[in-house]
């Protein structure tokens, strides 16, 4: 049927259509720069969802837990052995997501009699300073989005992932208004957990389709991290080690969130 | 009828340790094979240096000398032959340079890629064991007389269990492990330090793991001058360059490395 054309697209476009369903039940992450590094934050402790990657890159990913497995080991195989041959410095998570993962991605997407990757990746690599942060998302097939496209002004210091793009760019026009890049951790965890909430209250038929009241949504964070618990981790700007990725302990987030 | 089941061998990562993902990338020489019925007889060991390690009241310390040598000719004077591996494990070596180096590194990178794979630390045992299965892959260039490596590791066992705390282990060439309750040293010097630290642990004014930190490193400088007195090719202290040698220290707070004024203050205090 796919010799033509026109059935390629159309099976394209079940396809997208078909994972974007698989993934509408993800649930959401948030990844903002603050003075001293990279927050990462999500709700639920039902499996894990922030990763370690390499020394100064570190990942969160919605989707299939196999497909998201295959993709974390690929990213940290290919960091590896570049860290390995060349030095940690050479690691780059542009090279790593440009010209390795999105490619594999988008093959696998367009191959319609293969499987694809049902799985949405968030990457971001912690800079010297706030404004050289690096957030970069990859999508099911392929597509790359960045912070750091071109020299701008207003390069955006936080990035994140939603089950649906509605949910995405809620939580998006959220941190725009709210979040500033030079915050301590203790305020950016608040405001994580806000925009978590923002994505997950958007999430499904009847979710919000604007932004919710700051009451409203101060109530529903609260809820929610009293009933799944938060995890969390940082890629430290200023570390004597080489090794910058840190999952936050309970202590640490749970002071932040009571304050 | 036979079911035969073949695996996707595409999602390796949960079994595969980084050594063997550096071979299939090419990135790993393999040493040649050992053949047995033709024995290198003129096989000379070259371990050219003075490492010692010891337990004391702190934790493990461990001192090297700094002098890299080829032949009766001294190359380097600044050698770094005490390398962090990660922020509990000190790898310390005795041999050819370019082979412990490279060791040292894929080492690290071992462990690294252990816990970012399969995310949980590797335990003691199987760190002390990644070392051993590198020096056994390795025998091949021993051999050949060119890549031999005779190292000491100390790490720190946080695991709460009976036995944790401080560990040392010495290797052969072979890469047989042998874990050591008091001290261990290789490298050419290393009969003169054996002789002294068993002689500090068992006469001295207290046993080595009574020792608190300006002693231990005391006892660390005496025995490596020691060393330098009649090996050439370790280099103990070089009073005129103050080069010191190196000493690190694990413990359950992790690994610190003495700052060289700190060596060079209990050097003159106590040595000099």
């Amino acid at each position: 049927m796919i010799e033509e054309p026109y059935r390629w697209v159309e099976a394209i476009a079940n396809r997208r259509e078909y994972i974007e369903t698989q993934l509408a039940a993800g649930r959401p992450i948030a990844a903002l720069s603050y003075r001293d590094g990279i927050l990462f934050l999500t709700l639920g402790r039902v499996r894990q969802k922030i990763f370690e990657i390499y020394d100064r890159i570190g990942m969160g990913a919605i989707g299939h837990p196999g497909d998201i497995e295959r993709l974390r080991m690929a990213a940290i195989e290919l960091a590896s052995t570049e860290g390995f041959t060349r030095s940690a410095a050479d690691v780059s998570l542009r090279r790593l997501a440009h010209y390795s993962l999105s490619p594999v991605m988008k093959n696998a997407f367009e191959q319609v009699y293969g499987a694809p990757f049902l799985a949405r990746l968030l990457f971001a690599e912690v800079g010297p300073k706030p404004e050289e942060d690096l957030f970069l998302r990859v999508e099911y097939d392929g597509a790359i989005a960045t912070n750091s496209a071109g020299v701008s002004p207003t390069r955006l210091g936080f990035a994140v992932l939603g089950a649906t793009k509605q949910a995405a760019e809620l939580m998006e026009a959220f941190l725009e208004k709210q979040h500033t890049a030079g915050a301590d951790l203790e305020k950016t965890i608040e405001t994580a957990l806000d925009a978590w909430s923002i994505g997950h209250m958007a999430m499904g038929e009847d979710g919000v389709k604007k932004l919710p009241e700051p009451t409203a949504i101060a109530k529903h964070s609260q809820e929610q991290f009293a009933e799944r618990g938060v995890e969390a981790a940082i890629l430290e700007r200023a570390s004597k080690t080489a090794i910058r990725y840190r999952d936050l302990s309970d202590e640490e987030v749970g002071s932040a969130i009571k304050r | 009828m036979s079911l035969a089941v073949t695996f996707d061998q595409n999602f390796s990562g949960a079994s595969e340790d980084f050594p063997t993902l550096l071979r299939r990338k090419g990135l790993l020489q393999r040493a040649p094979e050992v053949n047995s019925s033709v024995g290198n007889s003129s096989f000379v060991s070259t371990e050219s240096t003075t490492i010692l390690a010891f337990k004391f009241g702190g934790g493990v310390l461990v001192a090297g000398d700094r002098r890299a040598t080829s032949g009766n000719t001294v190359v380097y004077d600044r050698a770094d032959k005490v390398l962090e591996i990660d922020r509990h494990s000190i790898m310390a070596i005795a041999g050819v340079p370019a082979t412990a180096w490279e060791m040292a590194r894929v080492l690290e990178h071992s462990f690294q890629y252990f816990r970012r794979t399969q995310l949980q630390e590797m335990s003691v045992d199987g760190k002390v064991r990644a070392l051993s299965k590198l020096l056994r892959d390795n025998f091949g260039f021993v051999m050949q007389g060119i890549g031999v490596v005779v190292p000491i590791f100390a790490t720190y066992d946080s695991n709460g269990e009976p036995g944790a705390g401080a560990r040392l282990y010495f290797y052969d060439a072979m890469g047989a492990q042998f874990e050591v309750t008091d001290y261990a040293a290789t490298g050419s010097g290393s009969p003169a330090v054996r002789g002294i630290l068993y002689y500090e642990n068992t006469w001295g004014a207290k046993p080595l793991q009574k020792l608190g930190e300006e002693e231990a490193v005391t006892v660390a400088l005496r025995a490596l001058d020691t060393a330098a007195e009649s090996d050439t090719s370790t280099g103990g202290v070089d009073r005129s360059g103050k080069i010191f040698p190196l000493i690190k220290i694990v413990s359950h707070e992790g690994l610190t490395t003495l700052p060289e004024e700190k060596i060079a203050e209990v050097f003159k205090r106590t040595v000099a």
